[in-house]
């Protein structure tokens, strides 16, 4: 009997054991094809021109744009982020601030500021989203106009965004975050040398904390200073410059981050707009763009280009971290389940074979899978069941493996961005290459486990996202 | 068991390696950026002083002073501020210096961003070489990026070949690009006959044709309006919009005719294209075509409608007045919208 026992116990030990490792293993592939593609890709990328020289070659040619900043609550950063807007160097564009319902002065802020007054626009009511209250422009710009409407989200104020612009371009960027000022221009060249298949294009975003920053403008780029935001760098040069280059260089871009991404405004209303309550909505949108596009048998593009730069606040303290790191993952989770039908389905060729079956490992099953590992490894080798040999050489294999990918990424970075001004910064972002392997690593994984959990429970909150702003100096 | 302990040590050696090797890298780099930094600002002022005392063999010893690279990179931007005389007699100074051949190697062995500054500044300079380079880029050249700015180039010099040859040079994945539209607005007047020629082959790539037909719009004038008139009849939807809106800009005693069969058009774009050019051209027999599309299913075509209707004369916002006071439907709230734009009461 006891026997009979040991056996189950040991049979299940293996399978739970193979599919950690199976999970592993898969992630480890997709990581090495990510770095091979984007390696390739960035070889066939030619370094980039200066910015004097695309205003020159592209300004009489550059499509107009609208820039959707929708502000919640932002009141701390709101007036200098338009500022820092406005002062963009692109030849045709306007900014429509969205204030979805805001429960603190972010109105008067900018009424303030830029004297705005109310102003009537007829625009398309192409997508549903909560009424609008108002419309305000400012004698002082032609390129400002203020949306001010009913709270419904980020989602819902950037479709009331899309539904007020003009242009055939929109370009959405969140409220506390700066663009560099040439980012349009460069973001939009796949506009202009291919603008019947170019649908969407994604940017990189990049961690300000620790930069300095006057007048709505980086102007002196430093690490941050805080363990926890440092990290986070290392995360993101991984996220944009690996995964996103690897992925657009086949047309699988899962992902244009709302927080720097631009679009065909056409696509966006063919597919409805932003869902609405999504957790992640910038996920939803490229996804629904690429059923779209598929469905209707048209040749397109989505693309990452690395050289447009938006820089956004990281969270510096590990609760907010954690609340949108779970966000983050009900958001992928929702999206998976809400198009599963397109998962290894022929019909949408390589994005329901790579792009869904990247998030099916990466996102769905990965946190699962290495935080199994974590507890039972460790127990099969206290039950005798595993060998304490294999635990170490495994374990040692998964962290090394790690950094790695880390390191290429940071490879990625010197060869084609270099932002990073000081060849200290690369020592230091190769330490955390390396620290980010024992704790965060654990950490992130957890919440994302905790993400699955709320998602299960049908948790859809945000929560707050407490800002301490961009505006200041360095901090 | 062994070989998973040695792909760890391997993986760990290469990743020190690594970053070992770009930490080096880039403290070599600072040295060399610190450098050209300041050759650069050698040059720059080298070459303030010589707009002043005009001292060409100063400002030659300064160019060859430098890197070839600064001198390209500083020079360049430099004359880009600069007009007439002197913009010649640096000109001069930097083909003295060899700066041509120097960039025509660029064109050949550089990167792709390279190679289109190259093309750029190979326009500047306008030696013979330059047209020579131009020419081997836009025929061999491997990126419809560096084969287009060569032929913007080349317009620029007024040695573009035949439109025909060059567009087929620049190969059919590079006749997607906005950039063309930018040739095309370059085209001298006298080779007008080569766009139009191009804009009325059935063949070509209904983007480039629509293209074309814009660039006549806007610099060829009346002369081509029969031109357009004939090309609203096309099979391409892109290029029959393109035709109405160039007929906005140069007029057409058949004009109404145009607009109003136009109106009728199932493609949306068509239709906005030509309340678009109703409006422009203010006819005010226009006026019920017009308003009927005012009611049409795309709001694109309602707001040129509405808006043409408004841009022509008191006769126009006065029936527009009438529909927006009608019964509710969707040409009365086009009508209301329109009239309500501007700042609120």
């Amino acid at each position: 009997m006891i026997a009979d026992w040991s056996q189950q116990i040991v049979l299940a030990a293996t399978i739970l054991s193979w599919f950690i490792i199976g999970a592993g293993l898969a992630q480890t592939a997709i990581y090495l094809l990510q770095l091979i593609f984007a390696g390739y890709a960035l070889s066939k990328r030619p370094p980039v021109a200066r910015s004097a020289l695309l205003w020159h070659r592209y300004g009489d040619v550059a499509p107009p744009i609208a820039l959707l900043v929708p502000a919640y609550n932002e009141a701390l950063n709101v007036v200098e982020s338009v500022h820092s807007m406005l002062a963009l160097e692109y030849p045709n564009f306007e900014v429509v601030v969205i204030n979805d319902g805001s429960k603190d002065d972010t109105l008067q802020r900018l009424i303030d500021a830029f004297k705005l007054v109310k102003f009537r626009r007829p625009y398309e009511e192409a997508l549903a989203h909560q009424p609008i209250r108002g419309l305000y422009s400012s004698p002082m710009t032609e390129r400002l106009f203020v949306v001010d409407k009913e709270n419904g989200g980020k989602a819902d104020a950037q479709n009331a965004g899309i539904n007020v612009c003009r242009a055939p371009l929109f370009c959405v960027i969140d409220g506390d975050s700066i663009l560099e000022p040439d980012a349009l221009m460069r973001a939009v060249q796949p506009f202009i040398d291919d603008p019947e298949r170019t649908i969407a294009v994604g940017g990189t975003i990049r961690i300000a904390n620790g930069s300095k920053i006057e007048a709505g403008r980086v102007r002196e780029i430093h690490l941050p200073r805080r363990l926890l935001p440092l990290l986070q760098v290392v995360e993101y040069l991984r996220a944009f410059l690996m995964a996103r280059l690897a992925w657009s260089s086949i047309n699988t871009l899962m992902l244009v981050s709302g927080a720097f991404g631009m679009f065909r405004r056409a696509e966006v209303v063919a597919v409805g707009g932003f869902t609405k309550g999504s957790m992640g909505e910038d996920l939803d949108l490229v996804i629904k763009l690429h059923r779209h596009m598929r469905d209707i048998r048209r040749k397109y593009r989505i693309q990452f280009i690395p050289e447009p730069v938006c820089w956004t606040e990281a969270p510096e303290t590990l609760s907010v971290l954690a609340r949108q790191r779970t966000r983050w993952q009900r958001g992928a989770l929702e999206c998976f389940f809400r198009y599963r039908s397109m998962l290894f389905n022929p019909r949408y060729g390589r994005v329901g074979f790579l792009g869904f079956g990247h998030i099916l490992i990466v996102d769905v099953l990965g946190p699962v899978a290495e935080v199994l590992g974590y507890i039972l490894i460790p127990a099969f080798w206290l039950l005798g069941i595993l060998s304490a040999e294999y635990l170490l050489a495994f374990t040692s294999l998964i962290f090394t493996y790690g950094v790695c990918v880390s390191v290429c990424s940071l490879v990625l970075e010197e060869a084609e961005l270099q932002r990073f001004p000081r060849a200290r910064d690369l020592a230091v972002l190769t330490a955390v290459a390396v620290i980010e392997n024992f704790g965060y690593r654990q950490l992130n994984n957890f919440w994302r486990v905790k993400g699955w959990w709320q998602f299960l429970r049908g948790n859809q909150g945000w929560g707050e996202m407490t800002r301490t702003g961009l505006g200041g100096a360095k901090k | 068991m062994w070989y998973i302990w040695d792909l760890s040590i391997l993986l760990s050696a290469l990743s020190l390696v690594i970053m070992l090797f770009l930490i080096a890298r880039r403290v070599v780099q600072e040295h060399r950026d610190s450098a050209a930094a300041d050759q650069r600002r050698q040059l720059l002022t080298a070459l303030i002083a010589f707009t002043e005392s005009r001292d060409k063999e100063a400002l030659k010893a300064a160019v060859l002073g430098v890197p070839a690279g600064v001198a390209i990179n500083a020079g360049f931007e430099f004359i880009s501020l600069l007009r007439g005389e002197e913009r010649d007699d640096v000109l001069v100074a930097f083909i003295e210096c060899g700066l041509p051949t120097l960039v025509g190697k660029q064109l050949e062995r550089g990167n792709v961003a390279d190679r289109i500054h190259a093309t750029e500044m190979l326009a500047a300079l306008g030696s013979e070489e330059a047209w020579g380079r131009l020419l081997a880029a836009l025929d061999h050249d491997r990126s419809r990026e560096v084969r287009i700015a060569a032929a913007i180039a080349l317009c620029d010099l007024g040695s573009l070949p035949l439109l025909g040859v060059a567009l087929d040079k620049i190969g059919v994945a590079g006749q997607r690009s906005r950039r063309l539209i930018e040739l095309f607005r370059r085209f001298p007047r006298s080779r007008f006959n080569e766009l139009a020629v191009h804009a009325s082959r059935v063949d070509a790539v209904p983007f480039v044709r629509a293209a074309a037909i814009d660039a006549l719009a806007r610099a060829g004038g009346f002369g081509f309006s029969d031109f357009f008139a004939g090309l609203t009849g096309d099979a391409s939807p892109e290029v029959v919009a393109a035709a109405l809106r160039a007929l906005g800009h140069t007029g057409h005693p058949e004009a109404p005719a145009i607009l109003a069969r136009a109106m009728e058009n199932e493609d949306w774009d068509v239709r906005a294209a030509a309340a678009e050019s109703a409006g422009r051209l203010s006819l005010p027999e226009l006026a019920a075509p017009l308003s009927r599309l005012m009611d049409d299913e795309m709001w694109a075509v309602r707001y040129a409608a509405a808006n043409a209707l408004l841009s022509s004369g008191q006769p126009g916002e006065l029936l527009l007045r009438e529909i927006a006071a009608s019964e509710v439907s969707r040409s009365q709230r086009t009508a209301s919208l329109i009239l309500a734009e501007g700042p609120a009461a």
